[in-house]
């Protein structure tokens, strides 16, 4: 019974090399011949399906031989043709066609951003912020963001997660523009894009590998020998403090933005441990009290975190760029850090003796190598008097 | 680890308030850090209260004393009972491939019940029957819900018959120009079901050529029955010395 599609499907191997009657057997559910091994009441009229006994078609005849195959001629070139016929059918069909619309992209939130500005509980809910865990798995301190149970799943209230991620849209915006270290992590498989996303529009650090615990209370170990930079409040480097960017601790960041919580113990008891605030994302199974600002809503949904990480990366941006505006204007929102404060005071102590040493010698000795010169900290000096960081107020 | 409630990071401002305050090493002078501000004018939201949750049932007034008073109720709509009798009715509406997803959530503002089942961006299912059902039981006076009911039934019958027709039609008209639309869902059974056929000829031959094998074992060992009269014993001894022979 297949043999007949086969002919029609698979009729150009079938034409290339003539089955033998013997590949039948293989091919047709009705055996050519009767079988040796005595199972003779398979064969019964009344057990065979009524489309058995198939007349071979020709093609299987082993008779007929398909002329050998020759190298076919080099086929003339119709592509210009194909493209005039193309054109030609295209002008006759007209606009006739539908046109689909309103198509979902998952990409589409990353080739334009919501900002805090865009949060509406329609964007929340099509994104599927509300949708929480099993009733079974919640944790009761999250009862507060919890707005019911539908078909065994608890419900997030979404006026709280709009609430919340505003709240702390607002906290990334004033850190961006306090000139503060922000980090984003996310470290579930398929948050790299939102993490990235995010901290390229705040300007941020990012996160979407396993945290090496300890990167914050161990940071002298494990962050040794990392490359740092001192940036004006242009945000451009400061050339001259190499000495003491080789000499000073690791940064800890000032604020921490984790997309899921449950996986990240290890990073947001490290932030507790050094007073950093951190912003997470908490479903109805998480813990709450891990972060300082929980934004109730799916950790699950790539969608949801895509949301949350484009608003708070925006915000970011948002603060980011009122603290360049601001520096333009002449007005900068961050005190210099005490130790960098130190080491310039110190630096300027100590180009002071060494200006004065010079001037002595100068007058005394009139040689002077070139290697006291280049002793000083030249750049540190060009920073200082083109006036690029802010006073720093000294004990 | 973990699992616990934490008290330091909802406290983060107080915890650096406090260290502010009293400086550990009297010369050394403490910065404040850079969310320090930030944190003061925005504090985070109250943590770890459980207020009354929003209430989606009426209170049971034989209910002698409230249960259950602070977990989350169960949500309940009007149309939960229609969608089920609904579904109750066709089930293999179940079955029919829905879209899910929303592109801005505004969907719903989109839609006017009152303007029939076919919705702009929204397929002909069970949803806009029990939506349409709805929307009458709210908007008809005197209507009962049966009665919704069976007029928007009426309704979708007359519509799926509509898709039906149209759907062969476009077929038929496809094949007419050569279209071909591939193997029917019962040929797909039938040669699946041949093919396991075959195999278990396959198999049936082996075991029955197996257990003739074993028969017919069975039977040689008996050989040619030979007449006990006919017996040469001494070849018979002969042959027994030379196994003896050979055993050695």
């Amino acid at each position: 019974m297949i043999v007949r599609d086969m002919g029609v499907r698979q009729a150009r191997k079938a034409l290339a090399a003539p089955l033998r009657k013997a590949c039948l057997r293989a091919l047709s559910t009705q055996p050519t011949q009767p079988t040796p091994t005595g199972v003779v009441d398979l064969t019964e009229p009344t057990l065979q399906s009524p489309n058995v006994n198939p007349q071979p078609p020709s093609i299987f005849n082993a008779k007929i031989r398909a002329p050998a195959r020759k190298k076919k001629p080099a086929a003339p070139d119709t592509t210009v043709a194909d493209y005039k016929l193309a054109l030609e059918v295209k002008n006759y069909i007209g606009q006739v066609g539908s046109r689909v619309e309103r198509t979902y992209r998952p990409g589409d939130v990353f080739l334009n951003p919501p900002g805090p500005k865009d949060v509406t509980l329609e964007l929340l809910m099509a994104s599927q912020a509300h949708m929480g865990h099993h009733a079974s798995l919640w944790n009761p301190a999250n009862a507060r963001y919890i707005y019911g149970i539908r078909q065994g799943i608890h419900i997030i209230s979404l006026e709280e997660t709009a609430a919340h991620l505003r709240r702390a849209a607002r906290v990334v915006e004033e850190v961006a523009y306090r000139g503060g270290l922000i980090l984003f992590v996310g470290t579930r498989p398929g948050q790299t894009q939102i993490v990235t996303q995010a901290a390229k529009l705040a300007r941020a650090c990012h996160l979407f590998t396993k945290w090496t615990p300890g990167s914050i209370t161990n940071s002298e170990v494990i962050l040794n020998g990392m490359p740092m930079q001192m940036l004006d409040e242009h945000d451009e480097p400061v050339e001259g403090f190499n000495r003491h960017l080789t000499e000073r601790r690791p940064l800890i960041p000032d604020l921490v933005v984790c997309l899921n919580p449950m996986e990240n113990y290890v990073l947001l008891h490290e932030c507790a441990l050094v007073n950093v605030p951190t912003i997470g994302v908490i479903d109805t199974n998480a813990e709450p009290t891990w972060v300082t600002y929980a934004i109730p809503a799916n950790d699950d949904s790539l969608r949801c975190l895509a949301v949350i990480g484009s608003v708070l990366g925006r915000a970011g941006q948002i603060g980011h760029e009122r603290r360049i505006s601001d520096a333009k204007k002449g007005i900068v929102s961050w005190k210099t850090p005490l130790d960098v404060a130190k080491f310039m005071a110190l630096e300027r102590k100590k180009a002071e003796q060494q200006g004065k040493a010079a001037t002595e010698a100068s007058q005394g000795r009139p040689y002077v190598t070139e290697e006291d010169e280049a002793g000083f900290d030249t750049g540190f000096q060009q920073s200082h008097t083109t006036g690029a960081r802010s006073n720093p107020e000294l004990d | 680890m973990g699992g616990q409630r934490q008290v330091l990071p909802g406290r983060v401002y107080q915890t650096v308030t406090t260290l502010l305050n009293h400086r550990v090493i009297p010369n050394v002078r403490v910065q404040e850090p850079v969310w320090y501000k930030v944190v003061q004018s925005i504090p985070p939201s109250e943590m770890l209260t459980r207020p009354l949750p929003p209430q989606h049932k009426a209170p049971n007034p034989k209910a002698r004393r409230p249960s259950r008073l602070f977990q989350p109720q169960e949500i309940v709509y009007e149309e939960d009972e229609l969608r089920t009798t609904f579904y109750k009715d066709h089930p293999w509406e179940l079955a029919r491939p829905r879209m899910i997803i929303e592109m801005d959530g505004k969907d719903a503002q989109r839609y006017d019940w009152s303007k029939g089942l076919i919705q702009p961006g929204m397929p002909l299912c069970g949803e806009c029957v029990v939506q349409r059902q709805l929307w009458m039981m709210h908007n008809i006076p005197g209507i009962t819900k049966e009665h919704a009911y069976d007029t928007v039934r009426k309704e979708f019958y007359a519509l799926r018959q509509q898709e039906e027709v149209e759907r062969r039609i476009a077929k038929e008209e496809a094949q007419m120009v050569g279209a071909y639309f591939g193997k029917s869902f019962l040929q797909v059974g039938m040669e699946l079901e041949d093919q396991q056929y075959e195999q278990w000829k396959k198999w049936a031959g082996r075991q029955i050529e197996e257990v003739q094998q074993e028969r017919d074992s069975a039977y040689t060992s008996f050989g040619d029955e030979a007449n006990p009269d006919e017996i040469d014993m001494d070849t018979l001894t002969e042959q027994a010395e030379e196994v003896a022979v050979e055993r050695k």
